[in-house]
């Protein structure tokens, strides 16, 4: 009998914790309970749901905009939650299984499709010219918004690829910055030189070039973009092979062999920080909008950028991404006040100087002249650098197929592993392949 | 529980019938209890029972929690058995189990049988180890723990003023295996309690005649403390087996939720939430659940089995 009970208590016990894995992570879905369902009228009190990922600072500067914007709407309340990014989707996917997605959130490229294709995101068009004034959009921009026919979300702003580099540690160690038209081999030569030089930081840390920049999935689209692919169609097959990736993730090979790039298993410790953040790396590439982050964190103000190194073809094809995309929930009871709050978050002027550069360059006229760019600023050289770089940027953005964020997540995790050196460049293109197969299916 | 099983079933049965009148009474009594249970079977059915049962389809189907579910058969399961990375979870975890749990017990013992000798400031011992078992599985525990274990961190330099080079714990797939069974071990203060009430409850008769005897501690450890222990030991070890496999909070945040460096931490818990919330595959996530739940269980049998060759109940009289 004893026994008998205690074996029945384990048991539950065992399968009580398997499935604990299983729950939580919507905890804060429960929209608000709202009233005035018509939503016509301007003086019926709603609330709004408002999610978005990022940091403290990001926060703030929502409080800020929503502030101005509840003053401006005296019957509207917005309700908000901010999370980091991988996890801003496990919470909107459980609420998009249970149709409670927020009426307004901040939206990716990356997981558009799959929202779109099980109808989660309310059609915007409707509201646009009413609510929604795109006036001072570029239409190309506004379209990249648009899937199956519906205006599903609009970008905020807009972002490219760049080399940002740190000229302290270069005078340090005596290498010249790459010329603005460089290849990826000239890249590879000044990782190596930078490395070579053996200098290190007043801590002693050792000085490296830059870190492996095969190990993004992004640069990897960059890549093959120059060399003339799509890199995906759209019926959701890719536009490159096995051999494209092989390619891509040898041309970094000697560098990880010679240990010449910053080494992963430091760069995974500093994280959330990196490598040329704690000032010990001398390049990065990344998005444009990161230079705001890059000055705030490794607290230098010499921080200079390049466009990505040319390609094979002598053209440097670069793209425009179109970032921060605002969509509304297609659960939402006030479709309305979700646009009106869409509308002033993408085109008024006082939310523009808010935000500056830190979401990426505005995608509204009026909202980027309403920037203070003080001479040298950070907003004002991110512009300037996508001034600069304009005349590169000669092809549309590869649309993600449904599944990217996965496929994506799946790319970064081998290259982690290739880094470490725990498979091989053909082990990891034919798992990644076997993977991607999967989720994107 | 089980005592009070005993108690209540064997006395009314060997009782007389009772009289209606008396039956009726009880019925009531027995109507008025599940009243009270209600709360509770109401989470039971709602929130473990249906969820589980729910899951348990699911591990059939393809569900990416947007669209319906697709039913697949066994495809789920044979899928587990192919997936490198199913295999890498299950090896992390078993070897988390298999090394972290009898090193946790050890180290659980021997403080219990320090502490069970009476001297002052003992109830200060006690609460002071017991500690870390009250906070080791929060979130900040694993954030300090992480600070400790990085490059440049407390662990490094002291590692560095004896010599040893070993560098940052966290970013070496080699050495973070050891970096989580430490801060398991670290956290021996809930079967440490066990185990003192255990120890207390063995008769001092016993050492006394055995002293009479010859014996010298080590055969007193090996002759009575161990046997007359066995049921709490059996407890503790059963206890801390399925805890271990429970292991989730500190390897998300301390690899941050990838389970790397290299797939080093990729516990078995952790995966599944990666490919449930992360590549939203819940049929594959409730498949590897039920796989956890299986194995799990068949361990707890094997224990129970195990049981009686090694496990002395006093009033069985071995």
């Amino acid at each position: 009998m004893k026994r008998h009970t205690l074996k029945a208590a384990g048991v539950a016990a065992a399968a009580a914790l398997a499935l604990a894995a299983c729950s939580g992570g919507s905890g804060e879905a429960d929209p608000e309970e709202t009233t005035g369902g018509e939503g016509g009228d301007d003086t019926t009190p709603v609330t709004l749901n408002f999610t978005w990922w990022g940091n403290d600072d990001r926060a703030a500067r929502y409080e800020e905009a929503l502030d101005l914007f509840e003053e401006q709407h005296p019957n509207i309340t917005v309700q908000t939650a901010f999370v980091d990014f991988p996890n801003y989707w496990t919470q909107r996917s459980t609420e998009a299984a249970g149709r409670a997605l927020p009426d307004v959130m901040q939206f990716d490229l990356s997981y558009l499709r799959e929202y779109t294709e099980n109808g989660h995101l309310l059609d915007l068009a409707p509201y646009v010219g009413e609510q929604i004034d795109l006036s001072g959009f570029d239409e190309s921009l506004v379209e990249s918004g648009v899937l199956e026919d519906q205006q599903v979300g609009i970008p905020t702003s807009t972002n490219t690829l760049a080399l940002f580099y740190n000229p302290n540690l270069l005078e340090q160690t005596g290498i010249e910055p790459p010329a603005e038209d460089y290849t990826w081999e000239d890249y590879n030569e000044f990782l190596a030189s930078v490395t070579e030089a053996g200098q290190t930081t007043a801590e002693g840390q050792p000085i490296f070039g830059g870190a492996d920049y095969t190990n993004t999935f992004w640069f990897f689209l960059q890549w093959l973009v120059q060399e003339g692919k799509t890199p995906f169609n759209d019926d959701g097959t890719f536009g490159f092979d096995e051999d494209d990736m092989k390619e891509f993730l040898g041309m970094a090979e000697d560098l990880r062999a010679d240990k010449a790039v910053y080494p992963v298993d430091r760069g995974i410790q500093l994280l959330p920080l990196g490598g040329f953040t704690v000032n010990e790396s001398a390049s990065e590439f990344s998005w444009d909008n990161f230079l705001a982050g890059y000055t705030a964190d490794s607290g230098t103000e010499n921080i200079e950028m390049l466009p990505v190194p040319t390609g094979s073809d002598g053209e440097k094809a670069m793209f425009f991404k179109p970032s921060m995309l605002l969509s509304a929930g297609a659960n939402t009871e006030h479709p309305e006040q979700a646009a009106t709050l869409i509308n002033f978050l993408l085109t008024d002027p006082e939310v523009g100087r808010i935000f500056g550069t830190s979401k990426g360059v505005p995608a509204d006229e009026e909202q980027r002249a309403a920037m203070e760019l003080e001479e040298g600023s950070v907003d004002a050289r991110v512009v300037a650098y996508e001034e600069a770089v304009a005349d590169h940027v000669t092809e549309p953005v590869p649309v993600p197929v449904k599944g990217f964020g996965s496929i994506e997540a799946e790319y970064k995790r081998l290259a982690e592993e290739l880094a470490y050196g725990t498979v091989t460049i053909d082990q990891f293109v034919e798992t990644w392949f076997a993977e991607a197969q999967m989720m994107t299916q | 529980m089980a005592l009070i099983d005993e108690a209540t079933l064997t006395g009314p049965r060997s009782a007389v019938r009772p009289p209606d009148q008396r039956r009726r009474r009880r019925r009531a009594e027995a109507a008025a209890g599940y009243a009270f249970l209600s709360p509770w079977l109401l989470g039971f059915f709602a929130l473990t029972a249906g969820p589980m049962l729910a899951s348990l389809y699911l591990a059939f189907t393809n569900y990416n929690l947007f669209a319906s579910p697709e039913w697949v058969g066994l495809d789920n399961f044979t899928m587990l058995f192919s997936d490198p990375r199913f295999i890498q979870s299950a090896k992390v975890t078993g070897i988390y189990v298999l090394v972290g749990t009898p090193v946790k017990l050890v180290a659980a013992l021997a403080v219990a049988m320090l502490l069970n000798n009476r001297r002052r400031g003992q109830g200060l011992y006690r609460s002071v180890f017991y500690a870390p078992s009250l906070i080791g599985a929060s979130v900040s525990i694993a954030i300090v723990w992480k600070a400790m274990f990085i490059d440049q961190g407390i662990v490094d330099k002291i590692g560095q003023s004896v010599g040893v080079n070993w560098g940052g714990w966290v970013g070496n797939p080699d050495m973070t295996m050891p970096m989580f069974v430490l801060l398991t071990v670290w956290q021996f203060g809930a079967p440490m309690v066990i185990f003192l009430a255990g120890l207390k409850q063995i008769p001092a008769e016993l050492y006394e005649a055995a002293s009479v005897d010859g014996a010298g501690p080590v055969r007193k450890f090996f002759k009575i403390t161990l046997p007359m222990l066995s049921p709490v030991l059996f407890f503790n070890l059963l206890l801390e087996t399925i805890h271990s496999f429970q292991i989730f909070a500190s390897a998300f945040i301390i690899s941050g939720g990838t389970g790397g460096p290299a797939g080093s931490t990729l516990f078995y818990t952790l995966y599944l939430y990666q490919r449930g919330f992360q590549d939203f595959r819940m049929g594959y996530a409730s498949a590897m659940a039920w796989v956890l739940v299986v194995v799990v269980g068949i361990i707890t049998l094997l224990f129970f089995r195990s049981s009686k060759f090694w496990v002395h109940y006093s009033g069985e009289g071995k």
